[in-house]
């Protein structure tokens, strides 16, 4: 039987491209917290970009945001089938991967691609955990804008854009709530207060006081500055602003409040935008976004990945690829756009951004004037207790500035002695 | 005679009219009447709120004008609930959480109520040795809660090679619910008459062919009990799917809550409720089809002491 040479060939050369593609190919497991079509909009981004460069695939799972502390995903560790990418913020769950050589380093990476000089300092020190880059930024938000109801802002015949300064903004409030409108809108739980006063804590206070008071043993002394009591006396101040529906109301309530035109504006993170957006309104057009008035520094959250460490060089390859494609300048811009954050590079093109992400990289690119979410920097029980202290405060009119202050130090003693 | 009065004839009198009292309505009726509406209320009115959110456009749920009906009724939420929620990589909608819950739903019953009701039957009619410590042991086991020995299971059932599967997820069902089950299944059979039993084993009746052939057989009452216990239970399981069905095994509750809890995502309150709703029909549906046959088993005995 003879064969024909030509088709022998291209069998032949068939059979071996099948071969090499399924031996170079590594399949890759994600697990991550993601659900909303906008951030499922964000992530196929990124996985379409990946799977088309490499020729991998992506399994996937997402479980419920920041479920009991991670615990799903710890359980996949516990159980040997670690996924190779996943979701984390908690700084102490990437240093317990270090200390069990499950962490991967990226920096020589970041180092090469030139990525470490591209992202800001901040970004940077939120990535970075005992001098080794152990998460792939995705996304960066601020953890206190104010977004405003640009109709009610008209109807009230006020300008929030030319607020300089916190007095500015009351003196409008006066103007606002004659109009019929709720001047600042509140929400309800802990989450809302507690970001709340970190936002003002650094917009008020600055960089210097808000790292002694957020940090792995928090400086005691500086309860007694007087920017912390100014700090509390703000916020007592904006919670005062509280409608009768404000008890047990969601952020997302919280926003719809001002989506509705029953109150001026909300000050929290900028992931306020996912709500505007998901009703169809545009910024700039329906809403607008601004930092808080005379602000001296923004809290920054930055949403990240962490790779699997400990793996086999072929599997290790296939994650810097992922990592790589994550930090790409357009692919980070494209994820911003879905997903409604601000992109982690400051170089990203800008041909997709709207007014509040250039906002957000224009804070991002002065000199210190961000600081680090209190997660990324700060003990565990020592933000469960400033949120409860901040979230009674807001529940009690009848306590005073002193009476928070004393609280935080009682609280202080608790954790810390 | 009317419904009111009744007439009573005496001998050389005149016929007496006696005025029928007017039935009273206790003070207790009244009290169990007002608690029952409360708490019928107090379920009702979160339900009303979940229904006619699911039907409301995003605007209107907006205007926080929760109680009112939908001004602009649409089906689009429930749709976009079965079709194009995400989870994964994919937004095929919560229907591949159904397909998932199902898969999980077969082997858990068929696991559970296997062990259970044959352990029930032996405890309850031939003599295990060490069957009250036994028993005194499945009724310790019956208060640990889950979360303590939830990370020694997650190492027992990958040492086994089933992590991350429907197997596993069933097996930890199974293990969870056998000491109520067998409890339940073995006061059940304790009530079945000794002499029946005697003369099964009489008649040559190996332990095996007097479960197939006797026990049962009359065991319907109970096994529906169980299997509406069982249903509900796995149904709306989420902790254990949540932890042992790994990257690819995710039961409908896991991905209901994956869209509904979010930290700092957008809330489509509709299209949630929708979800939600989908995710409780199934146990519902079984609950009204054969919650005749559960009050049943449960007056026969299968529930007491």
């Amino acid at each position: 039987m003879m064969f024909n040479p030509r088709i022998t060939a291209w069998a032949a050369a068939a059979a071996l491209t099948a071969s090499v593609g399924a031996a170079h190919a590594t399949d890759l497991t994600l697990f991550h917290t993601w659900s909303n079509e906008s951030e499922m909009k964000a992530l196929n981004t990124i996985i379409d970009k990946y799977q088309a460069d490499t020729g991998n695939k992506i399994q996937a799972a997402s479980v419920p945001h920041e479920t009991a502390g991670e615990s799903p995903l710890v359980s996949l560790f516990v159980a040997g089938t670690p996924p190779n990418l996943f979701i984390a913020a908690d700084a102490s769950f990437f240093k317990d991967l270090d200390a069990k050589g499950q962490a991967f380093d990226v920096k020589p990476l970041f180092d090469k691609i030139g990525v470490t000089q591209a992202l800001p300092a901040t970004v940077l020190q939120a990535i970075t955990i005992d001098g080794k880059v152990l998460k792939i930024p995705t996304a960066v938000h601020l953890d206190g804008m104010v977004y405003f109801n640009e109709e009610v802002a008209k109807k009230a015949g006020v300008d929030p854009t030319k607020w300089t300064s916190l007095d500015d903004m009351w003196a409008d409030q006066k103007k606002v709530e004659d109009a019929g409108f709720t001047f600042i809108a509140i929400g309800g739980n802990s989450f809302q207060a507690g970001y709340t006063f970190h936002a003002l804590l650094a917009a008020i206070a600055g960089p210097a006081i808000y790292n002694r008071f957020y940090a792995d043993t928090p400086d005691k002394t500086v309860f007694d500055d007087p920017a912390v009591r100014q700090t509390i006396e703000t916020f007592r101040k904006i919670a005062a602003q509280a409608d009768p529906g404000w008890v047990n109301r969601s952020w997302n309530d919280t926003t719809n409040t001002v989506i509705a035109g029953k109150a001026l504006m909300q000050i929290h993170g900028d992931w306020m935008k996912g709500q505007w957006r998901a009703n169809d309104k545009k910024a700039g057009v329906d809403f607008g976004c601004m930092n808080i008035p005379g602000t001296k520094a923004v809290s920054v959250t930055v949403d990240s990945f962490g790779l699997l460490g400990g793996v086999d060089e072929k599997t290790a390859k296939a994650e810097e690829d992922f990592a790589a494609v994550v930090v790409d300048p357009k692919i980070n811009a494209e994820f911003a756009f879905y997903k409604g954050s601000s992109p982690v590079r400051l170089d990203v093109p800008t041909d997709k951004l709207d007014a509040c992400n250039t906002l957000v990289l224009d804070d991002l690119k002065k000199p210190d004037f961000s600081v680090e979410n209190p997660f990324y920097i700060a003990d565990g029980d020592w933000i469960n207790s400033v949120w409860n202290t901040m979230f009674t405060l807001q529940g009690d009119p009848n306590m005073s500035t002193d009476d928070g202050i004393k609280m935080l130090k009682s609280e202080y003693d608790a954790i810390f002695k | 005679m009317t419904a009111l009065s009744e007439t009573r004839a005496q001998p050389g009198r005149a016929a007496i009219v006696i005025p029928r009292r007017r039935p009273r309505i206790k003070g207790s009726s009244i009290a169990i009447f007002v608690f029952l509406t409360m708490v019928s209320l107090f379920v009702a009115i979160p339900l009303y709120v979940v229904i006619v959110t699911s039907f409301k456009p995003i605007g209107e749920i907006t205007l926080g004008q929760i109680f009112n009906l939908p001004v602009q009724w649409t089906v689009q939420p429930w749709m976009k609930a079965w079709n194009e929620m995400c989870t994964g990589l994919a937004c095929d909608g919560i229907k591949q959480g159904f397909f998932n819950s199902v898969a999980i739903l077969f082997p858990s019953l068929v696991l559970s109520i296997a062990i259970a009701s044959v352990t029930g039957y032996a405890l309850a009619l031939w003599n295990v040795r060490w069957a009250d410590g036994f028993l005194f042991v499945l009724f310790i086991c019956a208060f640990v809660p889950f979360q303590i020995i939830m990370i020694p299971l997650i190492i027992v059932v990958a040492s086994l090679g089933i992590f991350g599967t429907v197997w596993a997820i069933a097996l930890v069902h199974a293990v969870l619910s056998m000491p109520l089950l067998t409890l339940i299944f073995r006061n059940f059979y304790k009530d079945i008459p000794r002499e029946l039993i005697n003369a099964a084993i009489m008649d040559s009746g190996s332990f095996w062919k007097i479960f197939w052939e006797i026990v049962l057989p009359m065991s319907g009452n109970i096994m529906v009990v169980v299997l509406i216990l069982m249903i509900t239970t796995v149904w709306n399981d989420y902790l254990v799917g949540l932890t042992f069905g790994g990257i690819s095994t995710k039961p409908m509750t896991v991905i209901l809550a994956n869209s509904v809890i979010t930290s700092r995502g957008e809330a489509i309150y509709n299209v949630n409720m929708a979800a939600a709703l989908l995710t409780a029909v199934p146990p519902l549906v079984v609950y009204f089809a054969l919650g005749r046959f559960f009050v049943q088993g449960i007056t026969s005995g299968a529930i007491k002491g």
